[in-house]
């Protein structure tokens, strides 16, 4: 790792330009994972705990992924990026070979489908853009 | 709440959001008429917020419904506040973003609203 100076310049290749679309966007991802994640086990958690602990994981990713890149933390943030991308292909996998176990839909249900398949392009324009930035410094 | 009203809405969110792609792709930062379309999208849906609070008896799911009232209400003065902030097409793309999300935010509150009917 180099100077302090370096590492800022690097943080502000993160989180400027484009990097401000991606923080807007996730943290609007953020903020409805987790409203609907608090709301979904405040009021029903019995329907579908796997579905519903899922969902407020997905919000906690998608609050890493925002605070990293608006801070400019590029290895939390890839790191955040690849867990994000498991998930939406795991969870989406699952949820359509056993649909019983997903009876309420989750933000990475069917890849995101609910979503307008947000869910599964973010992760990928978002390692894009913090590798892209890796290769350019 | 208005089914017509918030379908005026949506379609007026949606217009902003293109005018915010359009604005980026010809990489130009925020101007008067993104500004202008974010101040009018924001007291468009105050009032959809007031006549929503004011039959909120008619809505099922209580907490969802004002968390998404919450957010269309929050997202136009955080968008200004950040094409403020960037100076370049890059802000505008993010009140594309913000715009496009209120209209879906739109979208699921009449949803909500009408499966309570």
């Amino acid at each position: 790792m180099s100077a302090p100076s370096g590492q800022d310049r690097r943080g502000e290749a993160v989180r400027s330009g484009p990097g401000r679309v991606l923080v807007a966007v996730y943290g609007i991802f953020a903020l409805a994972a987790t409203s609907r994640a608090a709301v979904q086990i405040a009021t029903r958690f019995a329907e579908a705990p796997l579905a519903y602990v899922l969902s407020a994981f997905a919000g906690v990713v998608y609050i890493v992924l925002t605070v990293a890149l608006a801070r400019g933390a590029r290895r939390v943030a890839v790191a955040a990026c690849l867990v994000e991308l498991a998930g939406v292909l795991v969870v989406g996998t699952l949820s359509l070979a056993d649909p019983a176990a997903f009876p309420q839909a989750t933000v990475w249900s069917g890849y995101g489908s609910g979503y307008l398949f947000v869910p599964l392009a973010l992760p990928v324009i978002g390692l894009l853009w913090l590798l892209r930035g890796v290769r350019r410094s | 709440m208005n089914g017509a009203y918030s379908g005026w809405l949506i379609g007026a969110a949606l217009l902003l959001a293109l005018v915010g792609v359009v604005t980026a792709v010809r990489d130009r930062p925020m101007g008067p008429v993104l500004l202008a379309g974010l101040g009018l999208l924001e007291l468009a849906v105050l009032a959809q917020a007031g006549f929503a609070l004011a039959g909120l008896g008619h809505v099922a799911e209580k907490a969802t419904f004002i968390g998404y009232l919450a957010g269309t209400v929050v997202i136009p003065p955080a968008a200004i506040w950040w094409g403020r902030a960037e100076r370049t097409r890059w802000g505008s793309g993010v009140i594309a973003v913000a715009a496009f999300t209120v209209a879906v935010m739109t979208g699921r509150l009449l949803q909500l609203w009408n499966a309570g009917a």
